[in-house]
C-alpha cells in the first residue's frame, strides 16, 4: 500500500476516479503471460495504478514519485511483461487515457500521437489521406509510439516502411526526475519534423538498440514518420467478413506473392537482390510449418506425423512473403518483371496468389498490410515465446534460423513447444540496399498444460549461447533482466554506457527499471562481485 | 473461501493473452480512429479490470488467492452490459476463452457470495411478484393488445405463438411498436396468438445478472405455454428474450421444442416467399444498429463439446457470433423501395452495444445513456435521418440519449419501415 499522503496526493492530481490500489483490480496488471521473461505469468503487482490524461499530470506523478522515493513505470497498450512493473513498490501509469492523434501533417508525411493510439487507428487516419505507417509484427492492437520510443519491431511492410527504431521524429519526454524534454526539432521550437534537431538529438539515447522498456522516463507524444500509400484513399471497398472469410476490394496495383527458394543461402540472396533493386510493399519470410500450425491448430500434430508431409514442408520452408503495391501501371509492370527475373535468378519459384485463389489473395494481403496475423498464433497454443530477432545484417538473421531451427526441433519432439516444423521463423529485409532485417524465431506453448517454464527457459539459454558462439547480434531473449552481466563484456561494454545514462537521467531512480538497466553505481558492484571468468559465456540460469 | 464456479473456467481466465484485443474491434475493420473501441466498459472506466482481458485476470487472482472478491470487484463485473463484443473480438485470434460464459459464473459468484445490486434485487423481486423485469403489475401484462383481436392460446391453438416481452408489454413509448408487429403479422396472414395476461418474463435478464437458477421457472413455463398454444414456431420482436431462447435456455439443458424466430427472421422469410411486398415510401436515409443480443449474442448455442481444452475444441462449437440475425433485418429495410441504408463503422459482428444490456441500464443508468450517446454520434456521422434497430432495449435508450444530447435523429424499429412500406404512415 502506498502511503496515504501520496494516494491522497495522487487523486488531487488526477481526481480519485482514476487512481486505485485496490488488489484485484491492480493484479489486472500483474498478469503478464506474454513474452514473458520471467519464470510466472504473475509479475509484480504495481502499488498503485493512475491513469493520467495530460503531459501535466505525468509530470506531477513523476514529480511526486521522486519526492516520496517511490518508483513508477509507464505503459501504453501494455501488451508483453515488459510494460509492467518489474519489482515490488512500483506504481503503474496506464496511459490509455492519452490516446489523441494530435495531427496528421500530409505535406511532411508525419503524424504526432500519444501513447494510446493503436498501429491499426493510426493506419485508418493516414490512409484517408493517402498515407501509410509502419506496424510491427506484434501486432496493430500495440502502440506505435510505444514500439518508436521504448521498444523494437519489424512489420510486415518493413521494406516499405522501415523499422520501428527507425520512425520517431520528434517526441515529447517526460523525464525520470519529471522535467520535460522537447527532442529534436520540437525543442528548438521548429515543431515535429526532426528527431535530431535543431534542437536537442538523443535518439540514442532515448532508446539506443531495443528501448529502455519504460525504465527511462515516460513518452507523452512523438511524432510518426509517414509513407505514401499507394492506393486509393481511405477504407477498402465492399469489405464483409472477419478474418480469414475477409471479402474485399484490393487496389488493383497491389499483389501477394510466395516465393519458395530451394535453400537457406538462396532465400538470403532472393531478399538482398530484392532489396536491391528497390522494389516491393512487403517481404517477409513465412514459415511453412508455422502457417500450417496456425490454420490448423488441431490437425498439425497429426499431420506432421506423416513422413511425406514433414518432407514436404520442409522442402517449402524457405518461403518468403512478398507484396508489390504500385502507384501506375507501368510501375506494377515493371516491379513484377523485376520480381520474376530474380525469381528466376535464385533457382526459386513463384506462387501467384491472385491467380490461384484470388479471394484469399485480397485477404490475405489486407492482413499482412495490417500486420494482423501474427496475433493468431494465438490458435495453437494460447502463447508463445520469440528468440534470436537481432536487427542485423539480413545473412545473420538468416543464419539465426538455420540455428534456432536446430535447436527447436529437441524441445517440439519433448512436447515443450508445439509442432511448427521446427521453423517458425518471421521477419524480413527493410531500408532496400541497406541489407539491414530482422528475423525471430517463436515457438508457440501452452501455459496451462505446462506450468514449469524450466523448459522453456533453457531453450531460451540456448539460444542466447548460440547467438554468442555464432555471433548473431543481440538476441530478443536477453532483453531486459541481468542479460547484460554476460553480454555486456562481449559487445562493448554497452551495459556501463546504458547504467550511466540510467543514472545521468534519473538520480532519484524513480522509473522501474527492471527491464532496462540499473544505475552505474548499482551495475559497477554488481559486475566486480562477478567472477568475471565465469561470466564469459554463462547464460541468465547461470549468471 | 471456495470458488467452486470461478475455478471450472480458469482454463479460460488463465488463456489471456493480455493482448488487449478484446478492447478493439477486429483490426481488420478499423476505419478510422473515431469509431475504433469495441468495450464500452473500459472506453467508459479506463482501469484494465474493466476490460474483458481485465475480468479474467481478476477472476484468476481471486482463485489463486492472491486478492478477494469485494463490493469493489464486483462493481467492475457488474458495469458491463455482456454484450459480447469483447467475444468477437477475441475469437478473431484465438478459440479458446469464451468472455460471455466467463463474465455468467462470475456474476454467479457475486451473488452466491452476497454481493449484489439493490437495483438488481428490485428486477429479481419484481419478476418474483409479477413475472416481468419492470416492476409493473402482471394484469397489465397484456394490455398492448388491447382492441388488436390477437387469439389468446389459453383458449385456441394456434400456429405462431407471439411473445412480446417485458419491456414492448410495458414501456408506453414503445406500445406503438409492438402492436405494429402483431398487427403486421396478422395481415400477413400469419396465425399468431399471444398468452395475455398469462405470459411472463423469459429470465434472461436474471440469468445475466447473476441470479441464474431463477430461469429455470420461467423457462418452465415457457414451454408449457409453447405446448397449451399447439404452436410451431414461437416469435418475438425483443431480442433480448430471442438470445434467451437461442442461447441460454439450451445451454442450460431448457430448450424449446419450437423453432424460435425474431419478427425480422419471420418477416424476412415471407418476403423472400413473395407473401408480402412492400411498395414505396417517402424518401428516406436510415442507419441501422445491430442489437447484441439480435446479432452476435443471437447465435444458436452450439451443443455437443463438452472438455476442458478448448484449445481442441472443433471450430463449430465457438461462439463466433457470425450465426447471428445481422442480414434478414437489413433485407427488410433495403425492401422498402425510396429508403437509403447507409452503414456505421461498427456494424454486425462488432457493432457497438447500445447500453442496456446485462442490468445496467437498471444499475448504472448514466453509463448506459453514455454508451448509447457514443452509437448515436456514429449514427449521425452516417448522415442518416434516423437509427432502426430490432430491440426494445435498443430503442428506449437511444431515445432517452438523444433527448439528453439535444440532437435531432429519429429512433425507428424495422416494423416502422415496414408499416411505411405497406403505406401506412
Amino acid at each position: 500500500m502506498l502511503p496515504e499522503n501520496v494516494y491522497k496526493e495522487l487523486e488531487d492530481i488526477l481526481g480519485a476516479e482514476n487512481v486505485t490500489q485496490e488488489p484485484a483490480i491492480l493484479d489486472s496488471y500483474a498478469w503478464q503471460p506474454a513474452l514473458n521473461l520471467l519464470k510466472d505469468a504473475w509479475v509484480p503487482r504495481p502499488e498503485a495504478v493512475v491513469l493520467p490524461q495530460t503531459t501535466a499530470e505525468v509530470q506531477a506523478i513523476v514529480q511526486l514519485c521522486n519526492r516520496a522515493g517511490i518508483k513508477c513505470k509507464a505503459f501504453s497498450t501494455g501488451w508483453a511483461s515488459y510494460s509492467a512493473c518489474g519489482s515490488e513498490g512500483v506504481i503503474q501509469i496506464d496511459l490509455r487515457r492519452m490516446n489523441r492523434i494530435i495531427e496528421i501533417d500530409e505535406k511532411n508525411m508525419i503524424a504526432v500521437i500519444e501513447p494510446y493510439v493503436c498501429g491499426s487507428q493510426l493506419q485508418a487516419e493516414c490512409m484517408k489521406r493517402g498515407l501509410n505507417c509502419h506496424i510491427i509484427g506484434a501486432g496493430p492492437n500495440c502502440s506505435p509510439l510505444a514500439s518508436l520510443t521504448s521498444g523494437w519491431g519489424y512489420g510486415w511492410t518493413g521494406l516499405y516502411t522501415s523499422y520501428s527504431n527507425r520512425n520517431p521524429l520528434a517526441v515529447e519526454w517526460v523525464l525520470p526526475n519529471g522535467e520535460l524534454l522537447q527532442m529534436g526539432s520540437l525543442g528548438s521550437g521548429c515543431g515535429w519534423i526532426n528527431g535530431d534537431g535543431p534542437g536537442p538529438s538523443l535518439r540514442g539515447v532515448m532508446r539506443g538498440w531495443g528501448g529502455a522498456q519504460g525504465g527511462l522516463g515516460v513518452f507523452t507524444k512523438c511524432a510518426v514518420k509517414l509513407y505514401p500509400w499507394p492506393g486509393e484513399e481511405g477504407a477498402p471497398k465492399g469489405m464483409r467478413g472477419m478474418m480469414l472469410d475477409l471479402d474485399m476490394e484490393t487496389p488493383k496495383l497491389h499483389k501477394l506473392y510466395y516465393i519458395y527458394s530451394p535453400s537457406y543461402a538462396m532465400y538470403a540472396e532472393f531478399a538482398h537482390r530484392i532489396a536491391n533493386s528497390e522494389i516491393g510493399y512487403i517481404h517477409c519470410k513465412l514459415t511453412t510449418g508455422g502457417f500450417m500450425s496456425v490454420l490448423m491448430p488441431r490437425a498439425i500434430k497429426k499431420i506432421m506425423k506423416s513422413k511425406a508431409i514433414r518432407a514436404a514442408a520442409k522442402a517449402l520452408q524457405h518461403c518468403t512473403s512478398i507484396a508489390l503495391a504500385c502507384h501506375s501501371e507501368r510501375e506494377f509492370v515493371y516491379q513484377e518483371e523485376v520480381l520474376r527475373k530474380i525469381v528466376e535468378e535464385t533457382d526459386s519459384f513463384i506462387f501467384d496468389w491472385s491467380k490461384l485463389a484470388p479471394r484469399l489473395h485480397d485477404t490475405l494481403l489486407w492482413l499482412f498490410h495490417r500486420s494482423i496475423p501474427p496475433a493468431m498464433i494465438f490458435r495453437v497454443g494460447g502463447n508463445f515465446l520469440t528468440s534470436f530477432g537481432a536487427n542485423e545484417m539480413y545473412d545473420m538473421c538468416v543464419l539465426g534460423c538455420e540455428a534456432g531451427e536446430q535447436l527447436k526441433r529437441p524441445y517440439i519432439d519433448k512436447g515443450i513447444f508445439i509442432e511448427d516444423t521446427g521453423d517458425n521463423t518471421w521477419g524480413g529485409i527493410y531500408e532496400g540496399s541497406s541489407g539491414w532485417g530482422h528475423i525471430e524465431e517463436c515457438a508457440m506453448y501452452d501455459l496451462r498444460t505446462s506450468r514449469n517454464p524450466e523448459a522453456r527457459f533453457d531453450y531460451l539459454d540456448e539460444t542466447v549461447k548460440v547467438v554468442q558462439e555464432k555471433t548473431l547480434g543481440f538476441s530478443l531473449a536477453s532483453v531486459g533482466g541481468d542479460s547484460y552481466k554476460y553480454l555486456g563484456p562481449l559487445m562493448y561494454n554497452y551495459h556501463l554506457w546504458q547504467s550511466k545514462i540510467k543514472s545521468a537521467f534519473d538520480p532519484n531512480y524513480a522509473s522501474d527499471a527492471s527491464f532496462y538497466i540499473p544505475p552505474y553505481e548499482e551495475v559497477v558492484k554488481i559486475m566486480e562481485q562477478e567472477d568475471k571468468g565465469r561470466m564469459f559465456g554463462a547464460t541468465r540460469s547461470e549468471s | 473461501m471456495s470458488h467452486t464456479q470461478l475455478e471450472s473456467m480458469r482454463s479460460d481466465y488463465e488463456g489471456c493473452s493480455r493482448c488487449s484485443c478484446c478492447k478493439w474491434i477486429p483490426h481488420a475493420q478499423i476505419m478510422s480512429w473515431r469509431y475504433a473501441k469495441s468495450c464500452p466498459s473500459v472506453d467508459r472506466y479506463n482501469f484494465h479490470a474493466y476490460s474483458a482481458s481485465g475480468k479474467l485476470n481478476m477472476a484468476l487472482s481471486i482463485i489463486d488467492k492472491r486478492s478477494q472478491l469485494n463490493d469493489a470487484v464486483a462493481s467492475v463485473i457488474y458495469r458491463c452490459q455482456l454484450c459480447g463484443a469483447c467475444q468477437v473480438s477475441c475469437q478473431n485470434y484465438r478459440d479458446d476463452i469464451d468472455h460471455c460464459d466467463s463474465f455468467h459464473v462470475m456474476r454467479s459468484t457475486c451473488v452466491q457470495e452476497g454481493f449484489v445490486l439493490p437495483e438488481h434485487l428490485e428486477i429479481i423481486e419484481s419478476m418474483k411478484r409479477e413475472d416481468n423485469t419492470m416492476g409493473m403489475p402482471k394484469a397489465q401484462r397484456s394490455d398492448w393488445a388491447a382492441g388488436l383481436d390477437i387469439p389468446d392460446i389459453n383458449t385456441q391453438k394456434v400456429d405462431v405463438l407471439f411473445h412480446a416481452g417485458c419491456r414492448y408489454s410495458y414501456d408506453e413509448g414503445l406500445l406503438d411498436t409492438v402492436r405494429k408487429w402483431a398487427t403486421f403479422l396478422k395481415k400477413a396472414g400469419i396465425n399468431i396468438g399471444i398468452a395475455g395476461r398469462d405470459e411472463a418474463c423469459c429470465g434472461g435478464r436474471a440469468y445475466e445478472i447473476g441470479y441464474q437458477g431463477e430461469m429455470k421457472k420461467y423457462a418452465d413455463d415457457m414451454a408449457s405455454r409453447v405446448k397449451a398454444s399447439g404452436a410451431h414456431t414461437l416469435v418475438t420482436p425483443c431480442s433480448d428474450c430471442y438470445y434467451t431462447f437461442k442461447y441460454l435456455y439450451p445451454k442450460n439443458s431448457l430448450g424449446l421444442t419450437v423453432k424460435v424466430l425474431h419478427t425480422t427472421e419471420l418477416t424476412d422469410g415471407l418476403l423472400r416467399q413473395g407473401i408480402i411486398r412492400l411498395k414505396s415510401s417517402e424518401p428516406m436515409t436510415v442507419t441501422y444498429h445491430d442489437p447484441c443480443h439480435l446479432g452476435r449474442r443471437g447465435e444458436s448455442y452450439k451443443s455437443g463439446w463438452s472438455g476442458d481444452v478448448k484449445l481442441m475444441r472443433p471450430v463449430q462449437f465457438k461462439q463466433t457470433g457470425r450465426e447471428g440475425i445481422f442480414d434478414e433485418p437489413r433485407n427488410l429495410i433495403k425492401a422498402v423501395g425510396g429508403v437509403e441504408l447507409r452503414e456505421m463503422e461498427r456494424i454486425r459482428e462488432y457493432s457497438w452495444c447500445c447500453g442496456a444490456g446485462g442490468g445496467v441500464l437498471e444499475a448504472e443508468p448514466d453509463f448506459a445513456v453514455w454508451t448509447a450517446r457514443d452509437r448515436i454520434d456514429e449514427a449521425m456521422a452516417t448522415g442518416a435521418e434516423a437509427i432502426v434497430t430490432a430491440c426494445p432495449w435498443c430503442e428506449h435508450l437511444f431515445a432517452e440519449a438523444i433527448k439528453e444530447m439535444g440532437v435531432t435523429m429519429k429512433v425507428l424499429d424495422v416494423v416502422d419501415l415496414l408499416d411505411m412500406g405497406l403505406g401506412g404512415e
